[in-house]
């Protein structure tokens, strides 16, 4: 289901975006672009607003003020549905659902479309192939696969339908170190593999500058810098833009 | 589904029309008394050859008054201090019958005259100490300032018991004992008391050569005993009015109180007395203990099974419904929990204008208070639901509906089926009080076991009901492992 391409070639486009929860700005009137095919790494502090903005892009949320536009035309409520088809979303603990197996969780959104059992597990061996998910899993409940399993499950869901975008929600914040490095390169590989939009929002600025080459630092709702890693480290917007790129300690820091 | 569920509520509202074509029906009170003047009626009527059936032991004057005015019985033995103290507005208490005719006419309810006894309230003495005293009418009791006195806890309070009475006759004694009426015999005959209060029938009263007193100065009310009936059957069965009229004037208090002993202190079924009073033939049931029991499972499993049934049609919506709109909610929630204070009793007097006696009444009553647990835990177990969970079921694309289908309810199964478990364990035990309102099962033998004193009796309906309750619990908890997803029974992994 390729994006119907109008006079723009943005995926994703926030104008003028603002959300509240009570009286804590989770947007401040946000404008930005993602262009389809882009990879983009949104990083900011806890409560910086990056989840919200992933939500609001799904119709999971709607915006106070301001518009969302996805593949040129306004998101509005009625077109909800299709739009999340068409996008692969993964949160941080993979949000599989415990009462089914994992390929019943792949096969959830497909069986309701109609498709037939046997195309939905050749698909799902299709994408255990790209996640590299151990054969036998897909037979298993999440709560018997382990953290990285899950998260491999969770990728697939989101994938089953070939959809234009993915958007991950911290999708490595919940792995060990060592599992969260293997699947770091993992999902990069896939990433450049299948050339989708690809958001990905992180706290981590390695692992954003690992994902896309474009980087989005967000602080109390609103744009503090959008550019490369170069940028942010050699051309800070402001002082909180060196304080949060000094902040990723590195072990040869560590060490001294 | 909407329009199932529109069917079953319909079908549920119309079933106790299709009861109501059947013979007549007379009711009783859940006393020795009335059941036996409910059988004599029904055994009289069948010698004419007209078929009655009895519904007997119905939980007290408000469910047979309701019942009756309702049509859902068609007669029933009552006594005239009742209609004039607690049934009729605006009549004396002291009304005749004629006076009380003219009352109920405009109600539609007929009545016999007197059918020969007054079963009103009275002082009795044991004879050899009455006759040692001189005493024969509660006048003498005057004379005797030193006897000691034993009533009832209800006739120490009435106005219309003690109090009134003492002010009547002048009583001087001083030694006056509050007594459960049931130890008063026995304290009256040791000699622990010289006289108590009973009622002028009373099977104990040749049991233990008592003396009635007879009260001269006419303090305690009439309770003249008589059949009320719906007029409109002096149209549809002319015949069975005449037998209820028949009856009128045979029965003495003497007599009265010799069928009341054959029952009470003899064991003696209340047919074998009745029928043995107008010389017929019982036609006992015949039905051994093993038979009763099965009948009254099949009746209690019926009122169980059917409310419980309706309850899970109704409740599992509401809940679903609750979780979603949260004001809502705190209201569904709040009426059904209002629904579980109302008593039992005074929930199934409520269903009676509705829906009759008999099973019906029950079942709506029961359906009633199996909503709160299930509605309950309905919305438990949707809203204790990981919101991140059903983001994510929202965020693949699934409409609403399938996401309630194929995602949340799967995983709040496990509180559902735990709500449903407890509605059907509560239901097993207030089940037995259907038959107060003539449901039959389990509480049937528990009523009549209560009445006749009879512990035998009343385990037969208590251990069945225990049991029961405890298949139930038991089928419930294989059921919740057989329904619960394998996937939310693991422990997940990290």
């Amino acid at each position: 289901m390729p994006f119907t391409s109008n006079a723009s070639t943005e995926a994703f486009e926030l104008r003028g975006v603002s959300k509240r929860y009570g009286v804590i700005p989770a947007l401040d009137d946000v404008t930005l672009r993602f262009p389809a095919g882009s990879n983009t790494a949104l990083i900011g502090s806890s409560g910086s607003g990056k989840s919200t903005l992933l939500r609001v892009l799904l119709g999971l949320e709607w915006p106070d003020s301001g518009e969302i536009w996805v593949d040129g035309s306004v998101l509005g409520p009625t077109h909800v549905l299709a739009l999340r088809r068409r996008v692969g979303y993964v949160i941080q603990e993979g949000g599989l659902f415990p009462h089914l197996t994992a390929l019943g969780n792949l096969a959830l959104l497909p069986h309701h479309l109609g498709w037939s059992r046997d195309r939905i597990r050749q698909r799902a061996e299709e994408l255990s192939g790209l996640t590299h998910l151990p054969p036998g899993a897909l037979e298993r409940y999440p709560a018997e696969l382990s953290g990285g399993q899950r998260q491999r499950v969770a990728l697939m869901r989101g994938l089953m339908l070939n959809p234009d975008a993915l958007l991950l929600d911290e999708p490595l914040g919940a792995l060990d170190p060592i599992v969260r490095h293997e699947l770091q390169d993992e999902l990069k590989a896939i990433f450049d593999q299948l050339g989708k939009t690809v958001i990905v929002v992180t706290h981590d600025m390695a692992e954003a500058a690992w994902f896309a080459d474009r980087l989005v630092l967000m602080r109390h709702g609103k744009v503090v810098q959008d550019g490369r890693l170069d940028d942010l480290c050699q051309r800070p917007a402001d002082s909180f833009v060196t304080r949060f790129v000094q902040a990723q300690r590195t072990l040869r820091g560590a060490a001294s | 589904m909407k329009r199932a569920w529109l069917a079953i509520t319909m079908m549920l509202l119309l079933m106790p029309a299709w009861l109501h074509a059947s013979p007549v029906r007379i009711g009783s009170k859940q006393f020795t008394e009335s059941v036996l003047l409910g059988e004599m009626a029904r055994l009289a009527a069948r010698q004419q050859g007209v078929s009655v059936v009895h519904q007997r032991e119905l939980g007290g004057t408000a469910i047979l008054w309701s019942a009756l005015q309702h049509g859902d019985i068609d007669a029933y033995p009552e006594y005239t201090g009742t209609l004039t103290h607690e049934l009729l507005k605006n009549v004396p208490p002291d009304a005749d019958i004629p006076i009380l005719r003219a009352a109920l006419k405009p109600l539609g309810v007929g009545i016999t005259d007197s059918l020969g006894f007054d079963d009103t309230y009275a002082v009795g003495m044991r004879e050899d100490r009455a006759k040692q005293l001189g005493i024969r009418s509660l006048s003498d009791l005057a004379a005797h300032p030193e006897l000691r006195l034993g009533f009832s806890n209800e006739f120490m309070a009435r106005s219309d018991g003690w109090p009134g009475l003492r002010q009547r006759y002048g009583l001087p004694q001083t030694q006056v004992r509050g007594l459960d009426h049931v130890l008063s015999y026995r304290a009256l005959a040791s000699g622990a008391v010289d006289a108590i209060d009973l009622y002028s029938t009373d099977a104990e009263i040749p049991y233990y050569h008592l003396r009635t007193l007879d009260d001269d100065r006419h303090y305690f009310p009439h309770y003249d005993a008589v059949y009320v009936y719906r007029l409109d059957l002096e149209g549809s069965s002319p015949a069975f009015v005449n037998v209820l009229k028949s009856l009128a004037g045979r029965i003495s208090a003497d007599a009265m109180r010799q069928m009341n002993a054959m029952v009470k202190l003899h064991g003696e079924k209340e047919t074998v007395a009745a029928a043995d009073f107008l010389g017929v033939q019982p036609d006992g049931d015949g039905a051994n203990m093993w038979k009763r029991l099965w009948l009254r499972t099949v009746e209690h499993l019926r009122l169980v099974l059917i409310s419980l049934m309706a309850a899970v049609l109704i409740a599992i919506p509401l809940g679903v419904w609750s979780a979603r709109t949260k004001r809502l909610g705190h209201l569904i929630m709040a009426l059904s929990g209002v629904l579980q204070t109302i008593p039992s009793l005074a929930m199934f007097v409520f269903m009676i204008p509705l829906f009759g006696i008999g099973t019906w009444p029950a079942i709506a009553a029961l359906f009633l208070y199996s909503l709160l647990p299930i509605v309950r835990n309905t919305y438990a177990g949707l809203t204790s639901i990981p919101p991140d969970l059903r983001e994510s079921a929202a965020a693949l694309g699934l409409p609403r509906g399938v996401r309630l289908r194929r995602v949340e309810l799967p995983m709040a199964m496990r509180s559902i089926l735990a709500g449903i478990k407890t509605a059907a364990v509560i239901n097993v035990g207030t089940a037995t009080l259907g038959a107060l309102i003539g449901a039959g099962g389990y509480g049937q033998p528990i009523v009549t076991g209560i009445r006749l004193d009879d512990t035998g009796l009343i385990l037969e309906g208590a251990i069945p009901a225990a049991c029961m309750a405890l298949v139930v619990q038991g089928l419930f908890e294989g059921v919740e492992r057989w329904l619960t997803p394998r996937g939310m029974r693991l422990e997940a992994r990290q």
